[in-house]
């Protein structure tokens, strides 16, 4: 069933240019991913991870092909709120945190929030409970230049995980980290797979974190192999 | 949470730098804006304090339109008993003669230490437009004479220390500007007066600052020859007379004498101050002063109108053309700014894009902070320009009013500013945050 899917794309396509120029980025992607799984998504560069990555995170619109998140069918003929979408149903992960610098911390998280309509003491507490849950609430009031590479990495993922989003998806996450700090990185959405039922997409180069996910989906020349 | 206020508190020295520099800016439009004030008060100072609906000087000829500009622009010279006939006039109040003229006293040269500074600062930016003795510092305090007759208008309508003119001679009073003294004596003409009260803000159109004596007074300091000249002039002037003497005896020394009185007699005046009786056209009495008594009439604001447009027009023209030219400038500062200031935050505005931020909050956040440019921009320079106002040379005068306006020209060009980054913001893409592959 569709709607048991937390992602469900069906024959994705995207092409870029025409004529000469025209690069066909993804060819006939089929997804289905369940509710609290945790795949990665690997493959060499140039290969349509990222053109991927942004279908799915609702910032490029696919050339053909359907694609239903969290059971809603996103391009079903009427205009779709895009930012909402994103705002209520996908968190973003980078390899470099990208906060908001003139944000602290706990504004960077508070920020999904704020944009969501959350406002007062439910998105206070909230922003509390995820700076405890990733043992960075002592750091709340600092800014993200104050913070060491993996401290601000964990605020990305507080900030992704505010809004108790549906999907995570997550981009070279740990391609920045030494082996301990990945696996820490990649232990931590697994936490979050397995306590907050989220579905976590991680695009990635990195062959050692092919033992924590569910499954590795392998992308070549723009198709699923 | 306002992110335009969290921008502004994180790089809050790279902002309010920025805004100073756009405060110095708007500092120098109010500024001009006071200096424009200043020169239209200035032109109109006298006439609106002296309180006169009409003003009557001397005409040229018979030709209606013909006539002097005076008595503050052109000379103007009317007999003195003029007035009694103007007086006389259904609808006329009050007529009261003047004598007026710009004079000088020689004082010795104390400058504060401002204004040597503003003399220094002026050599300096006039070297290469001089040449010797052009910039010397003048040595002579100007002002203007105006003698009025005690009781009627056209006196000092302030006195601000000591008293008003209460004897009949050698008394004035002085605008504090003049830096006379009370008790202070100085010669004019060819008597010794006393300065016996202060006024103040009563400056001609020139910014000399005037004077109060009485009629006769005045009309010793304006009129008066030196002793010497007019008796060497009634030697030139009886001399026919004396040719005369052979055949009409008893005439000659009675003319001689006559004419000699009237060469060197003061009874005239410059002008004449009308008010008319409340309700009554100002119009209709200047045409019958004009037909019949062939003199030519200004009302009040003809009279503002021949100092501020017949002299002060280019300098007028030119400080609000300067104005309008620095409110553009002051605006494209701001846009640029806004500009900059949107471009080193295009990650972070592409950033709030992918996280599902709505358009409206991105547009808000770049206004707003132009908008808080802006207003403490217009609020500071407003400040500062209320600050270093009385140490101008000349009158500025900026008022609440000014400032008002300026802050809502300001939120006009800073909107129009910020449209620039707007467009900017609206091209980011929220995709650059993601890598490629």
């Amino acid at each position: 069933m569709a709607a048991d899917y937390a992602i469900h794309a069906e024959n994705l396509a995207m092409v870029y240019g025409r004529g000469a120029t025209r690069v066909e980025a993804l060819k006939g992607v089929e997804l289905a991913v369940r509710p609290g799984d945790l795949w990665a998504i690997m493959g060499p560069s140039g290969s349509g991870k990222t053109t991927l990555l942004t279908i799915l995170g609702l910032v490029t619109t696919p050339t053909g092909g359907s694609l239903r998140i969290d059971g809603e069918n996103i391009y079903d003929g009427k205009q779709p709120d895009l930012a909402r979408l994103r705002r209520e149903k996908i968190g973003f992960i980078f390899q470099s945190p990208n906060l908001i610098p003139f944000l602290s911390v706990r504004q960077n998280v508070l920020l999904p929030l704020h944009l969501a309509g959350v406002r007062g003491q439910p998105a206070e507490a909230r922003v509390r409970e995820l700076l405890g849950y990733l043992d960075i609430a002592d750091r709340a009031d600092l800014h993200p230049n104050q913070l060491s590479g993996g401290e601000q990495q964990r605020v990305a993922i507080a900030r992704a995980l505010a809004n108790n989003p549906k999907i995570i998806l997550a981009d070279e996450p740990t391609a920045s980290l030494d082996t301990d700090r990945a696996l820490n990185v990649m232990r931590l959405l697994r936490q979050v797979t397995n306590e907050h039922h989220a579905t976590v997409l991680v695009v990635t180069h990195d062959h050692r974190l092919i033992t924590e996910v569910d499954r590795v989906v392998e992308v070549l020349d723009g198709r699923i192999q | 949470m306002n992110l335009a206020l969290r921008d502004i508190s994180y790089h809050r020295f790279k902002f309010f730098s920025s805004t100073l520099g756009v405060s110095l800016l708007i500092m120098v439009v109010i500024a001009i804006g006071g200096i424009i004030r200043g020169v239209i008060l200035d032109s109109a100072t006298i006439i609106n304090k002296t309180g006169a609906d009409l003003w009557v000087v001397q005409a040229y000829g018979a030709h209606p339109q013909g006539g002097t500009l005076g008595p503050f622009v052109e000379t103007s010279r009317l007999p003195q008993q003029v007035y009694h006939a103007i007086e006389a006039i259904p609808g006329v109040a009050q007529a009261s003669p003047l004598a007026t003229a710009w004079e000088h006293v020689e004082v010795m040269p104390h400058p504060t230490r401002l204004m040597k500074f503003m003399y220094i600062n002026a050599l300096l930016n006039t070297a290469s437009m001089v040449k010797p003795g052009w910039m010397a510092m003048p040595k002579l305090q100007r002002f203007i004479v105006i003698g009025y007759q005690r009781g009627k208008i056209g006196g000092p309508p302030v006195i601000v220390a000591g008293r008003g003119i209460e004897a009949s001679h050698y008394e004035i009073v002085a605008d504090v500007k003049t830096g006379f003294q009370l008790g202070q004596h100085m010669r004019l003409g060819n008597f010794d007066y006393t300065v016996v009260g202060l006024t103040k803000n009563m400056v001609g159109f020139t910014a000399d600052p005037v004077i109060y004596t009485t009629l006769v007074d005045a009309q010793n300091i304006i009129f008066q020859q030196d002793p010497n000249l007019v008796r060497s002039q009634r030697t030139s002037i009886t001399k026919p007379f004396t040719e005369l003497a052979a055949t009409q005896p008893r005439l000659a020394a009675p003319l001689a004498a006559t004419a000699a009185a009237t060469a060197a007699s003061t009874l005239s005046i410059n002008a004449i101050a009308v008010k008319l009786v409340p309700g009554v056209s100002a119009q209709q009495v200047a045409q019958r002063i004009t037909r019949w008594q062939h003199l030519k009439v200004y009302t009040a604001p003809q009279a503002v109108n021949l100092q501020l447009m017949g002299s002060n027009r280019l300098i007028l023209f030119q400080l609000a053309l300067f104005r309008d030219i620095l409110v553009l400038i002051a605006g494209i500062v701001i846009g640029l700014i806004t500009y900059t200031f949107t471009l080193d935050k295009l990650h972070d505005i592409a950033m709030l894009k992918l996280l599902g931020a709505p358009s409206g909050v991105v547009y808000r956040m770049i206004l707003q902070e132009a908008l808080f440019m802006g207003i403490v921009g217009t609020l500071v320079g407003s400040a500062l320009e209320l600050l270093i106002e009385p140490y101008f040379p000349r009158r500025v005068v900026a008022t609440y009013g000014d400032i008002a306006q300026m802050l809502a020209a300001m939120v006009i060009v800073v909107v129009l500013a910020s449209v620039l980054a707007v467009r900017r913001a609206m091209h980011v893409d929220p995709r650059s945050v993601l890598g490629g592959g």
